[in-house]
């Protein structure tokens, strides 16, 4: 099928519209809300610190592979999605149980299904993949897998577990998630997760998640398996948090994800290893028309703003990558034509290239492929081919031209007599209609004009959007913490279950406390029943890129509120993995 | 007084023979001397559909045309964009830059005309009420939206409604509306309940492909709409 067939089909069965549009809708506007709130250049120097990655990469890959040897981490690159595929498995040995987060390019390797083939048993962790997982169509967007199905569809596909949930309440259905994958991590041999952006200088490895189970995969099975794009490297830490500060805001309209991991050396007795995925992407990037696709950062904001995406839904791109980032990638990575028309999945209208944070000009891209699949022969047949040869013909004059339009008219005109009846009940459009008539009376509207006229969007159920910033930034910092149900209080009384540790350093305009060393042991504070985070007001930066010289060398957390998803029809369940009680005490 | 071209584009020309009259009318309320150019095309249908030799060989006829003139001005907005944004790219090398130099003179309609110095004199005058339709490559590529704003606060008596969902497209994109009619006519349905709820009859709009579509699925559905191009409402002010 192609995507044509595939779009026309999930229109008429499922109308993903009905779902996806308000949802995305709100979205969007809540992400412009969001980034505007965030340093005025924040995009630029995103899209700078992507741009230096993708000039660099060589560089970039040799200091990699120098730290990771210090620190003790397997470096390894695959040329193809095979070679991915066989070194996870040479890695994993004789592992049997495998705990996996989101990774993109596992998803693109196929990497699930190659696992289970080969008698190994894969647990999808992240909430809405372990849905898909269940409704087995794959994931409909890349940083919410599971957003076109509704609360009752996810209840039904977790009945096929055996799971026999009283409602289809979306905090029950994730709590219910959370606790098989909970019990899952208790008794597993190796957690397979992504990575955000590999920082050259330092070698850590930045990745970040809303749930905890990326926690959980990178500190307790005793091995730890990242898979990613050759690309995702980034020189240092200030660009790693460049591209941070646009990251979530992009994605999903939150300042930061609850959880944005620097992880470092393996624990005792753990082993950590990287696998670069190339499948392509070194061709690519010699490519000039396309290179700048590699400095995506895969937060999925085109998807979110397109209305091509939203009409027919992730499913129809028939690709791990969905939306205009998959109607470009997707082409590009597959050689072999099976996505040559993806990028014709696209009315041009161009709002992809205006959210983009990397600053990739999408539908100019969409056009340049159009161009290459029409002249490698895997787009338009015969007849497209020889109609566009006479219509270059025909307009190549103007008098050629002049009678074209004048018989144009003369047939709109008397086929339109026959045609303008009605249209059909799948495309009302009736033929063009040649010079209407006018009725000045039209000029008086049927009622009378709204009060406002961009009526204001519903504010944000997860940031608090709708208010006012104030200037001191300990105000900031109390603001969006408690924005994020983060109480910032003078002192606390001890309970029992505390977990206490010391902030490096806070960020007001994101409501998040930055651990490093011990404090950051995800272990402890996962099991904690309470987090009491001291902050020391001197410490307290403007945005999360200030904390480039608070980071240290070793583990950094950058906690922005508890766990939490919004998988489930993008309502917000707090408290996923970890205490949902995050307490500050500023000092 | 300037001496301009006026370029009629060939979809408009075929739809709306008297567009260019209208727009041919306003120009010279204006003070300028009019040539028009017909019978071209941009080579936008052939460019989005990835047919470029066509589109270049198309494209090619207009720029010739518009040669001699030190301003081209063009009633769309999607042309105006192909011409100045994606055609001279279509040449090789040296050719580029002289195809570019002449795509650089072409002017947007409703551009050129709000940042005409003669516009505060044209005394535009018409009571009703329209809603605004603002096309994609006329908002994100030529960034033009407060211009049309702009000129259409200028005529006496109008009331302009805004859509909700401006920012959206109205899912025609050219051969996109063939291609994947499905997705194209969803997107248009919501585009036209947008429209249905400013409680506006007349829309009018910088670009005509968008009207042409949102006017055959109108008719199609039964809503009563009257599709009017600034040319149109313009010359209509100035009576």
């Amino acid at each position: 099928m192609n995507y044509h067939e595939r779009a026309a089909r999930e229109i008429h069965e499922h109308q993903p519209s009905q779902t996806v549009t308000p949802i995305m809708r709100k979205l969007v506007a809540d992400s412009a809300a969001m980034l505007a709130r965030g340093r005025d250049d924040a995009r630029t120097r995103a899209e700078a610190a992507r741009q230096h990655a993708i000039d660099h990469l060589d560089d970039l890959h040799e200091q990699v592979r120098k730290q990771f040897e210090a620190r003790g981490i397997g470096y390894h690159r695959a040329e193809t999605a095979s070679a991915a595929v066989r070194q996870v498995r040479s890695l994993l040995g004789n592992a049997k149980r495998v705990a996996k987060s989101k990774t993109m390019v596992g998803e693109e390797v196929g990497l699930t299904h190659a696992l289970r083939s080969a008698g190994i048993d894969v647990l999808e962790t992240d909430i809405g993949e372990y849905i898909v997982d269940i409704e087995g169509r794959g994931p409909s967007h890349i940083t919410a897998p599971a957003l076109h199905l509704n609360r009752a569809r996810i209840r039904e596909m977790l009945a096929r577990t055996g799971a026999d949930l009283p409602d289809d309440d979306p905090t029950r259905l994730s709590q219910h998630i959370r606790d098989v994958v909970g019990d899952y991590f208790r008794d597993c041999d190796a957690a397979i997760t992504g990575a955000n952006a590999v920082v050259a200088s330092s070698g850590r490895l930045m990745i970040v998640e809303n749930e905890g189970n990326v926690s959980l995969g990178v500190s307790h099975p005793r091995l730890h398996i990242v898979i990613t794009g050759l690309e995702k490297v980034v020189a240092d830490e200030a660009r790693a948090l460049a591209v941070l500060e646009v990251l979530a805001p992009s994605a999903t309209a939150q300042p930061l994800t609850s959880f944005s991991h620097f992880v470092a050396d393996p624990l005792p007795g753990q082993e950590r290893h990287v696998i670069f995925v190339d499948h392509g992407r070194s061709r690519i990037l010699r490519d000039a028309r396309y290179r700048d696709i590699l400095k995506c950062i895969r937060c999925g904001a085109c998807m979110n703003a397109c209305p091509v995406y939203r009409a027919a839904g992730g499913l129809s791109y028939g690709s791990p990558y969905m939306g205009p980032i998959g109607a470009v990638v997707s082409p590009l990575l597959w050689r072999d034509g099976r996505y040559a028309d993806l990028p014709y999945a696209s009315s041009l209208c161009g709002r992809c290239t205006e959210v983009c944070p990397a600053g990739i000009p999408l539908h100019r891209m969409l056009l340049d492929l159009r161009a290459d699949a029409v002249s490698r022969g895997q787009v338009a047949g015969r007849a497209e081919r020889a109609a566009w040869r006479a219509w270059a013909l025909g307009f190549g004059g103007a008098t050629r031209a002049r009678a074209i339009s004048a018989l144009g008219r003369i047939g709109l005109r008397n086929a339109g007599r026959a045609l303008r009846a009605r249209g059909s009940d799948r495309d009302p459009r009736l033929l063009p209609e040649v010079s209407p008539e006018r009725d000045p009376a039209n000029l008086d509207p049927v009622t009378p004009p709204k009060e406002t006229a961009q009526p204001p969007l519903p504010g944000s159920n997860v940031i608090g959007i709708d208010e006012v910033m104030p200037d001191d930034p300990l105000e900031l910092f109390r603001q969006r913490a408690g924005a994020l149900g983060v109480p910032v209080l003078g002192r606390v009384e001890p309970r029992k279950g505390d977990r206490e540790v010391r902030a490096e350093a806070a960020v007001a305009s994101t409501g998040s406390v930055l651990l490093v060393g011990d404090a950051a042991a995800r272990r402890p504070l996962l099991a904690a029943r309470r987090v009491v985070v001291r902050v020391d007001h001197r410490s307290v930066v403007g945005y999360p890129g200030d904390l480039a010289p608070w980071l240290g060398d070793g583990d950094a957390l950058i906690l922005t509120g508890a766990s939490r998803t919004a998988d489930i029809e993008k309502q917000l369940v707090r408290g996923i993995h970890g205490s949902e009680e995050l307490v500050v005490v500023l000092e | 007084m300037a001496r301009i071209a006026l370029f009629d584009p060939c979809y408009l020309s075929t739809l709306r023979p008297n567009d260019a009259m209208c727009a041919k009318h306003v120009l010279e309320a204006l003070g300028d001397d009019v040539t028009l150019i017909d019978g071209r095309c941009c080579g936008q249908p052939a460019y989005n559909s990835g047919f470029r030799d066509e589109a270049r060989s198309v494209g090619r006829g207009l720029l010739r045309d518009a040669q001699p003139f030190a301003a081209i001005v063009t009633t769309s907005g999607s042309c105006t964009t192909m011409v100045q944004h994606y055609l001279p790219g279509l040449f090789p090398g040296e050719r580029s830059l002289g195809a570019q130099s002449i795509a650089n003179r072409f002017h947007e309609f409703v551009s050129y005309v709000a940042q005409h110095p003669n516009v505060g004199q044209l005394g535009l005058r018409l009571r009703g009420t329209v809603a605004y339709h603002d096309p994609c490559h006329f908002r994100r590529e030529l960034k033009a939206t407060p211009l049309a704003l702009e000129l259409l606060g200028r005529v006496e008596g109008l009331e302009v409604r805004r859509l909700t969902y401006e920012a959206e497209c109205c899912g025609f994109g050219g051969s996109f509306s063939v291609k994947l009619p499905e997705i194209s006519v969803a997107m248009m349905t919501a585009k036209l309940g947008d429209i249905a709820e400013t409680g506006a009859r007349v829309l009018v709009s910088p670009d005509f492909s968008c009207l042409a579509h949102l006017d055959a699925g109108a008719r199609g559905m039964g809503m009563e709409l009257e599709a009017w191009t600034f040319p149109e409402l313009l010359s209509r002010a100035l009576e």
